[in-house]
Order: structure tokens, then C-alpha cells, then sequence
């Protein structure tokens, strides 16, 4: 098989923006900032430094970055010293237009992470070269035995085993793990034309629940707080201030403390949101969705509703009341362990203040019980009416690329995660499927930008499951867990080593560029490059029959989302604005956009409940007061309370799903043998199981004690410092104990993470993986992993 | 003196960029009411100023308080206070630790022969040894400290720690400036100093100080260790 590698032109487009300035060409550059302005000229610096303006990727909040790099004159090559905030990027700034372009001045915000990234570029752990595994044996903690190839056999190795598949007309049975954060567009198309149903993200798995439970209910999965404009936020299990992923987060929510609003975090820990919080409701593991309906209880008995909004945007309203009627307060005292006062009084306090935002964390979307307990949470936003209005959760407004179609023949294969009714992207899903072989056993498997071993729940039965696979192709910047198991490893870049282009987690209309500040630094092939050489090879086609991969420029590729998005800006155009980011100026952060009236186009119906169908059949607006409006994007146009379309659905379980948010309680509960609930949760100092190679960051936090409540930790003789196992049904692991008042005595927790044993040397063997303690299962009706679902026995080694 | 001695360093080693300043008083108001202990001060002053593993010019206190469930956590972000009577800079014996006209407090490591003096003096914790600097006259392994980013303010920069700081809960400025973000926010806000008994006054400043974390600052001769990332120590455990 012949194989084409195009060599990379990295300096094309950056040729003006990074070519060797003098210090007096820096202020006329394109590309900077006032700080680095200011910074070409101090005289300690002796060489001219330039700043490159790009978006981070240290996990998946894709904040914006300044990377300020030097050239070397005498050896030509160019080092990354160091990376700033990047003023111009709203996701380190705010959410809300209006905030954003009043208080753009404030600067940017860019987390310890982020600060970080230079030594994951110059990581001496990181891989260098495709490696062929020799070891056939495959297993946790067995040496793969890795040989050195070059780029052209891995490519063609890669292609020919993908060509086999295809060619026996099997290729659906090609399995797709991607980070879901980079170079997004172009792994689906990749996968569609290959003719796989099977792209999988990690991105959107760890958030399904979330966004089932708030499309079933409000029609809008990815709603967000309008923390800055708020008076009252009510978090359940989410925890922004310390896992910081976008960095405007932490800033609107600190802003809207000092505009008076009200922080409550309910959550079994006291995370360092609620330690900002004026109230911790430390609550039972996995009880959020009780305390809701008790809340929702008071409001309805005490009549503190919005009636103007559950008169016309709400459906089934009534049943719900009477649904909750016995839904006391002191019914849910007994299973959340918070009393009676404090669920009433919260529930006053959350009708009373307006506006409000709500939201929910991965505290309650990693339980089993997670879709029903997010729409009793969302129902008290719409009990209140405080949905998409201004300082509530409002629906946001992103764009600004145009994801081009690319025709691809019909794939009739089920998707791996077909069990799960409102399947997103769940990784159990499919993992499962290579255990059970149902409905079919995937064969050949590519990892991307990712690690699956560590990040997903059950750390022994994805290591079972991903070794099963016939032939294991990996992608990343270091060698790691899954690597291990990997036939053919590929070296990725960093954020500093290529380009894309990414929507800003915002609610209006902005997109940033990533550009290489240098070229990849050990000369490998970038991700897209990778892949389009791979598509290349298989002559993938269209299904107009074009060779889609064929000669195919990723900048092109990007140029075209660009252009034909609302900017229509070239990549060039856009690497000449501030910050290398565009901003929508006009349309800025909308509300209530549920209000906005439609005009019934020709050809539609309205049905017999009021619902404005077009020609069809798609239902775009509900008739309130004789008049249509957009409503909300769920069957019925309006806010559902009750969603009767639920009941002809089944769960992965094959039980019927409940038409009410129902309060079940979770799987694990603690027993006599194992006592105690066992949660995790996100820190600063890392990100997921990505970071913890990294000197700087594992400096910060290097290990993960198990936090244990004193009163716990006394009866069973532990103190801070011993080595204790903690053991679930599923498993063990041994680590150090911490004994501190901010966890409930029933619960102990760690942070997850760590733990790894073939990341690097400055990651393995230290802290221990939570993963090995808690189950490889997935919440029943979106496939979610179920991380924070396990009940611990612990003990003094 | 400060003059003098500055000449004398100019002639003799040629640092003109670093001891030569404006005029005035540098210096920095912390509001822990936006602080969130991210550490993101920290590890943007480890990257600007290369501060070598193990130390930290710029670090995070964090402290757990009561008892569940009425239990918080505070954060002390530290640096060097910028004293305007400093310690250090009166007990070096060699006058490598001298002030500049705007206040700020260095270390010329060309000068400084490693003797540890001001770090034992430094009643912050503010210093350490740091390997890599130093010269072949007189070896590796001279005073380092926060410089409030000298190199950055001269070139009209705010300091790498401010400019990272997520909730923005840094201010950076000068005080005689009437009009200088810091003194504006001085003059409006209650502002707390560590250990103001000592007399050094300090120009780090804190809004909302819970005097228990300020009260816990004891002088401790950790060299290398950095309060708050001590492993075992419950309560100070770098964690969040």
C-alpha cells in the first residue's frame, strides 16, 4: 500500500505573525496584547519575545492563552517560555456579553493548569516516535514491549488493518475514543465516511445525564448559569470554583457574590465552591433528587410560584402537584440527612429571590438515579420561572462555525450504545459491547487524545475489555495505561504544535483560533494530519464517490467552517483580531427567547394540544394566548413537568421510564460490610488523569488522601498519615488517610486522578486510582458513568 | 545609601535594568474574598521567574476551620511583603539584599555569598536558597524571593501572579499615587498586614483576613518546604 505524508506547512499562515520581530516590530505585530506591549520593551529581556495568541487545551474548557515565545538566533529553533491569560478570549472572562465587553479591561483568567501547559510541551516523558508493541500478551502492568517504527509503516500498518475491516465489510466494527475537544468535525467525518457509528466522546460522556434530563425537561442540553447577573445560585453536586474548566466560571460567579448574590452548594463535601458558598448542605450521596421534590413540595404549598409562567409555558403542572404532595419535607429529611428547617427554608429562600440560577454537577449526573433527579432540579427552576432569563440558567446562543455536510452512504449498523435511549457518546456503551459482543464485538479500536483506562470506572474490566480488541491504535502525548494495551502508539502534539478551531463555551456567538507557537517538537505528524493521511490512504469516499481525504488542507477544512459561519472571516482574518478571537458585537447574550413569537410557515399544522408543526412534521412553536411562539425545544414546546413520550421508552435495563421525576434511591447503599458512601471529585491542580505527569502541577498536588471524617476515622483508630485500604465490592486500593470535618461522616472521597502506573516518571506509583474501587457501570437511560456511585469498607493496613 | 550602593553595584556589575527604578511605593492588595486557592499564582510566578522545583517565590496558604458541619477553608496567597523597614536587607552582611526607590526589595545574586542571614531574619518565610542562581565567584546557591516581578513593573507590566489570577483578586500599584488602583481600593476597604506587630510594614496587603490563618504564621526554619504543601500536615495540606 502506497502512503503519502504531506509534509506540514506550519509557517504558512503564521509567516507574519511569527517571524523573527526586532523588540521595536513587536508593538506593530498583529497578534498582542497592552501587557506584552509593554513587556517587548523591558530592557532585562534581551531578546525579542513574542507573544502568540491561541486557546489552551489542558482540559476541556478551552480557556484563551497568550504563548510567549523566543526565538533562538543562533540555532534557529524557537522555545515556549511561558504562557498568560489572553485578555480577548470570553471564556476567560464572562459568559454574558454585557459583562464581557464592559469589563474586558478586568483581564482574562487562566487556571493553574493552564499556567502549567509549557511543561507538558517539554515534558521528557513524552513520546517521540510511533512504536510497534512486540509483546503479544496484553494486560495491566504488562511491558508492551514497545519497537521503534517509523511514520510511514505506522501509517501503513494503520491503514491496511482498516482497509481489511472495511474491505469484509465490516466496518462498523471499528470503535472511535476521542477526547470530544479537538479536531472535533474531522474525526466524526472520518468515522461516517469509514462507515462506523462507533465515534465515541469523552467530553460529552462524563455530561450526559446532565444534558438528558435538561433537553427532556427544558429542551436546551447544554444550558448555563448567568451567574454574574444573579441573585441566588443554587448549585446541586457541581463544583466550578475548583475543577475551573472554563475560566469565566469562577470570575462571574465570584461576581455575583459581590453583586449580592446568594452561593448554595449542596453537595456531600465541602468543595472549595462551597467553602465560597454562604450555605453547605451537606447531603447524603446520591438524595439531590428527594431534597428537590421536598423543595418543590413547599413551593407548591405555599404558593410561591410563578403562575404567569406555569400557566403558559409549563406542561403538567397539576399532576406534579399533585405528585409531590406527599413529598414532605420531612419525608426527604429522613433520606438526605438534612432537616426539615433547612429544606424549607431554602426552598422559601429560592422562590423568594429572584433572579435565580440553578445547576446541576457531576455530584448528581454520576449516579444511577441521575436523569430523574436533574428534572426534579429543573423543575424548580420552572416552578419559579426561572428558566432563560436574565441571571438564571439561560440557553445560550453559540456559533460561529458552520459544520460542513459531508455526504456519507447509510451506516444500518446500530450504534454500540444503542441500549441507552438518550445515548450520548457513553464509553461503557461500548466497552461493554467488547466484553458481551452485543449486539456485535468491535474489532479494531483508536484511541485519540485520550485515556480510557483511567478515565472511565472499573479500571480492570476496560482493561479486559479494550485488550479483547483485535488491533489498538493510540494517539497521545505520552505512553500511558492505554497505551499499554495499544499495538501501534502515535505520538500527538500539545496546544502549542497545531491548529484549530474552537466555539467558545459562551452564549452568544464567538470562536477562537488555536495556532502552533513552534513547529512539533520531536517532527511527528499532528493529529488531523494523521488522520487525513489515514482517510487518504483508504480511499474513503463520499457519497457522491469523491475522495474526500484526497489532498485534503485541515486549514482549509477550518476555513471553510469559518467562512460560512456567521463571521465570515478567513483563517487569516481572523488570526489578525485581537486575541486571535471573534466575538459577535451585535448579537449578544439573549433571554427569554421561549417569548419569541414564530410565524407558522406554510404547510403547517397545529395539533390538538396547541403545538405548531411545520410541513414536516418538526414541531417550532406552541400557541399561547392565540398567537404562536418558539416555546421551548421539547415535544410539547413547553417546559415538560410530566413527559408522557417517556413511558414508551426503555432503559438500557429494559424498564420503563417514569413520566415523573421520580426520586429513586441509588444502586449502592451502604451495608453492614460496606459501610461507607465513597465519592470523588476535580481539583484545581489537575485535570482528570491527564495532568499529573506534569512537574508543576504534581509539585501542587501529588497525591490523593482519602478524606475521612473524624468521628468516622476514630472508631476505627485512623489517623491522618496511616496507610489505609479502602474496598468496595468491586475492588481495592490502598492509600494514605486524611482526616478532616469537610466530608459527612457517613462518606469518604477522594480526588480523582491519580494513581497511574505507566504515565511518566513523575505520575506513576503516586496516589491511587479511585477507578479501581468503583464499578465499570453506566447510568441506565444516557449510558453516563457512574463514578460516584460505590459503597467502601475501609481499614489500617 | 540606597544610592550609593546602587552606584556601586552599577559599577561593579552592570545591572542597571534591575536596581534602577522609579520613584514611589509598589504594592499589592490581595482580596480573599475572590481568592479560591486555585494556585494559579503560583505556578504563573514558577513559569515568568523559573523558579526552580520544590520552591515557591509565590504560594498559597490554605487552612480548614470548625468542625462539620459548620467548617470552611481559608487561603492565603504569600509572597514577600516588601517591607518598608525590611529585615533581611538590615542583616545582610554583604548589602546583596538592598531596596530600590520604588519600593521593592531584591537580592543581587552576584553579590550574595549564601550565608542564609536574611532567610533566618526574614520573619515571612519570603526566602529561600535558590540553587541555580549565584555566581562562579562565590558558588551557587544564593537568597531568592519574590521581586514583585521587577522586570515586568519596569517595563510597565503588572506582575505574571496578577495577571494570572482567575477572580482577578489581585491589585498591583503605587501607593503615593493617589489615583492608583490599589490605593483607591486601600482607601475604601478595611486592609489587614501579617505580623504588623513586628514593625516591618509590609506592603502585601489583605481584605477579609480571618485572623486565625494570620495568626498561624510561625516561624518555622523549613528551608525548601513551602507552608501549605507540607504532605501529612492535616489542615495545611496543599488539598482543596
Amino acid at each position: 500500500m502506497s502512503i503519502k505524508i504531506t509534509r506540514r506547512d506550519f509557517l504558512k499562515l503564521t509567516a507574519a505573525a511569527v517571524g523573527t520581530v526586532a523588540i521595536g516590530d513587536v508593538a506593530s505585530a498583529a497578534v498582542d496584547c497592552d501587557d506584552c506591549h509593554k513587556l517587548a520593551a523591558v530592557p532585562a529581556r534581551k531578546q525579542p519575545h513574542q507573544w502568540i495568541p491561541s486557546y489552551c487545551n489542558m482540559c476541556g474548557g478551552m480557556s484563551g492563552i497568550h504563548i510567549d515565545i523566543l526565538p533562538n538566533e543562533i540555532t534557529g529553533e524557537t522555545m515556549v517560555m511561558k504562557v498568560g491569560p489572553n485578555p480577548y478570549n470570553p471564556t476567560g472572562v464572562s459568559n454574558n456579553s454585557k459583562d464581557y465587553f464592559d469589563n474586558i479591561g478586568e483581564g482574562s483568567a487562566l487556571c493553574a493548569r493552564g499556567n502549567a501547559a509549557v511543561e507538558l510541551l517539554y515534558d521528557p516523558d513524552r513520546l517521540q516516535k510511533p512504536m510497534r508493541r512486540t509483546n503479544p500478551a496484553k494486560g495491566r502492568g504488562v511491558e508492551p514491549k514497545f519497537e521503534e517504527i517509523t511514520w510511514p509503516e505506522a501509517i501503513a500498518e494503520i491503514s491496511e488493518k482498516l482497509g481489511t475491516l472495511k474491505a469484509a465489510g465490516e466496518s462498523h466494527k471499528l470503535v472511535w475514543f476521542a477526547d470530544g475537544q479537538n479536531y472535533k468535525h474531522l474525526q466524526e467525518d472520518f468515522c461516517n465516511l469509514y462507515g462506523t457509528p462507533n465515534h465515541f466522546q469523552y467530553n460529552q460522556n462524563s455530561d450526559s445525564a446532565r444534558k438528558a434530563a435538561l433537553k427532556i425537561s427544558m429542551g436546551e442540553e447544554n444550558a448555563m448559569l448567568d451567574a454574574v447577573e444573579s441573585k441566588y445560585i443554587l448549585l446541586f453536586g457541581s463544583n466550578p470554583l475548583s475543577s475551573i474548566k472554563h475560566g469565566y466560571e469562577v470570575r462571574t460567579i465570584i461576581r455575583g457574590i459581590e453583586n449580592g448574590a446568594r452561593l448554595i452548594v449542596v453537595d456531600p463535601y465541602l468543595s472549595f465552591t462551597a467553602t465560597k458558598a454562604h450555605e453547605w448542605l451537606p447531603i447524603k450521596p446520591g438524595t439531590d433528587g428527594a431534597f428537590a421534590l421536598a423543595m418543590a413540595h413547599v413551593i407548591i404549598k405555599e404558593g410561591l410560584f410563578d403562575e404567569e409562567f406555569i400557566d403558559h409555558w409549563t406542561l403538567g403542572f397539576n399532576d406534579f402537584a399533585n405528585f409531590v404532595k406527599d413529598k414532605t419535607p420531612q419525608w426527604a429529611e429522613d433520606i438526605t440527612g438534612l432537616s426539615k428547617e433547612i429544606i424549607t427554608h431554602t426552598a422559601r429562600e429560592l422562590a423568594l429571590t429572584k433572579p435565580a440560577a440553578i445547576d446541576i454537577g457531576a455530584g448528581v449526573t454520576q449516579h444511577s438515579n441521575a436523569v430523574q433527579t436533574g428534572r426534579a432540579i429543573a423543575a424548580l427552576a420552572a416552578l419559579t420561572g426561572q428558566i432563560d432569563r436574565r441571571g438564571t440558567i439561560v440557553f445560550p446562543n453559540m456559533g460561529g462555525l458552520a459544520r460542513q455536510d459531508v455526504s456519507y452512504d447509510d451506516i444500518t449498523e446500530p450504534s454500540l450504545d444503542g441500549d441507552y435511549p438518550f445515548a450520548d457518546n457513553s464509553y461503557i456503551g461500548a466497552l461493554d459491547a467488547i466484553t458481551t459482543g452485543k449486539p456485535y464485538k468491535p474489532k479494531i479500536g483508536v484511541v485519540m487524545g485520550e485515556n480510557v483506562v483511567m478515565s472511565t470506572p472499573g479500571t480492570n474490566e476496560v482493561v479486559n475489555a479494550l485488550k479483547a480488541l483485535e488491533f489498538l491504535v493510540v494517539v497521545g502525548t505520552h505512553i500511558n495505561e492505554t497505551s499499554e494495551l495499544a499495538d501501534i502508539v502515535l505520538p500527538a502534539t500539545t496546544q502549542f504544535e497545531s491548529y484549530d478551531l474552537n466555539e467558545n463555551y459562551i452564549t452568544w456567538p464567538s470562536v477562537a483560533l488555536r495556532q502552533p507557537a513552534i513547529e512539533p517538537l520531536f517532527n511527528q505528524m499532528t493529529e488531523y494530519e494523521t488522520i487525513i493521511a489515514l482517510g487518504e490512504n483508504l480511499k474513503l469516499k463520499t457519497s457522491d464517490g469523491e475522495e474526500f481525504f484526497k489532498g485534503l488542507d485541515y486549514l482549509e477544512y477550518l476555513e471553510a467552517e469559518l467562512k460560512n459561519g456567521p463571521s465570515g472571516l478567513s483563517i487569516a482574518e481572523l488570526q489578525k483580531l485581537d486575541g486571535a478571537v471573534w466575538t459577535d458585537k451585535v448579537n449578544g447574550t439573549s433571554y427569554e427567547k421561549y417569548r419569541q413569537k414564530v410565524v407558522a410557515p406554510s404547510g403547517s399544522q397545529v395539533d390538538s394540544d396547541g403545538v405548531l408543526h411545520d410541513s414536516n412534521g418538526n414541531a417550532i412553536g406552541v400557541t399561547v394566548w392565540d398567537t404562536f411562539y418558539n416555546g421551548f425545544d421539547t415535544k410539547s414546546r413547553k417546559f415538560e413537568f410530566v413527559s408522557e413520550h417517556l413511558e414508551d421508552l426503555n432503559d438500557a435495563n429494559g424498564k420503563m421510564i417514569n413520566k415523573m421525576p421520580v426520586y429513586t434511591p441509588v444502586e449502592a447503599i451502604p451495608s453492614w460490610d460496606y459501610p461507607l458512601y465513597l465519592i470523588n471529585w476535580h481539583e484545581s491542580a489537575h485535570y482528570s488523569v491527564n495532568t499529573q505527569n506534569n512537574v508543576y502541577l504534581n509539585e501542587l498536588k501529588w497525591d490523593n488522601p482519602v478524606a475521612i471524617h473524624p468521628k468516622t476515622a476514630e472508631k476505627l483508630n485512623i489517623k491522618t498519615g496511616d496507610k489505609i485500604e479502602v474496598e468496595s465490592e468491586y475492588g481495592k486500593a490502598s492509600m494514605l488517610a486524611l482526616l478532616t470535618d469537610r466530608i459527612r461522616p457517613d462518606t469518604v472521597g477522594w480526588m480523582h486522578g491519580f494513581g497511574h502506573w505507566r504515565m511518566g516518571d513523575v505520575a506513576d506509583g503516586k496516589g491511587a486510582n479511585v477507578y479501581d474501587v468503583v464499578p465499570m457501570k453506566a447510568e441506565a437511560i444516557t449510558g453516563n458513568q457512574m463514578s460516584k456511585e460505590a459503597v467502601v469498607d475501609i481499614r489500617k493496613e | 545609601m540606597a544610592k550609593e550602593r546602587i552606584q556601586r553595584i552599577n559599577g561593579e556589575w552592570g545591572r542597571p535594568e534591575i536596581v534602577e527604578s522609579k520613584e514611589g511605593q509598589l504594592a499589592m492588595v490581595i482580596d480573599l474574598r475572590r481568592c479560591i486557592g486555585c494556585h494559579s499564582c503560583s505556578i504563573a510566578c514558577k513559569q515568568e521567574n523559573q523558579v526552580p522545583l520544590t520552591f515557591y517565590r509565590s504560594w498559597v496558604k490554605q487552612m480548614e476551620k470548625g468542625t462539620y458541619p459548620l467548617v470552611s477553608t481559608f487561603n492565603l496567597p504569600r509572597l514577600c511583603n516588601q517591607c518598608e523597614k525590611p529585615v533581611c536587607v538590615t542583616v545582610c552582611p554583604v548589602t546583596a539584599t538592598f531596596k530600590r526607590e520604588d519600593g521593592i526589595t531584591l537580592v543581587d545574586s552576584r553579590v550574595c555569598v549564601g550565608c542564609k542571614a536574611c532567610i533566618a531574619a526574614c520573619p515571612y518565610d519570603a526566602r529561600f536558597v535558590n540553587p541555580k542562581k549565584g555566581t562562579k565567584y562565590f558558588g551557587r546557591g544564593t537568597a531568592d524571593k519574590c521581586t514583585f516581578c521587577a522586570h515586568r513593573v519596569d517595563g510597565g507590566a503588572k506582575p505574571a501572579c496578577v495577571l494570572a489570577c482567575p477572580t482577578k483578586a489581585r491589585y498591583f500599584g503605587d501607593l503615593e499615587d493617589p489615583n492608583s488602583e490599589v490605593s483607591r481600593i486601600i482607601a475604601k476597604n478595611p486592609v489587614q498586614t501579617i505580623k504588623p506587630h513586628l514593625g516591618t510594614e509590609p506592603h502585601v496587603f489583605y481584605i477579609d483576613a480571618s485572623s486565625e490563618i494570620m495568626g498561624r504564621m510561625e516561624m518555622k526554619p523549613r528551608l525548601g518546604r513551602v507552608e501549605g504543601h507540607g504532605g501529612g500536615d492535616s489542615g495545611e495540606h496543599g488539598e482543596e
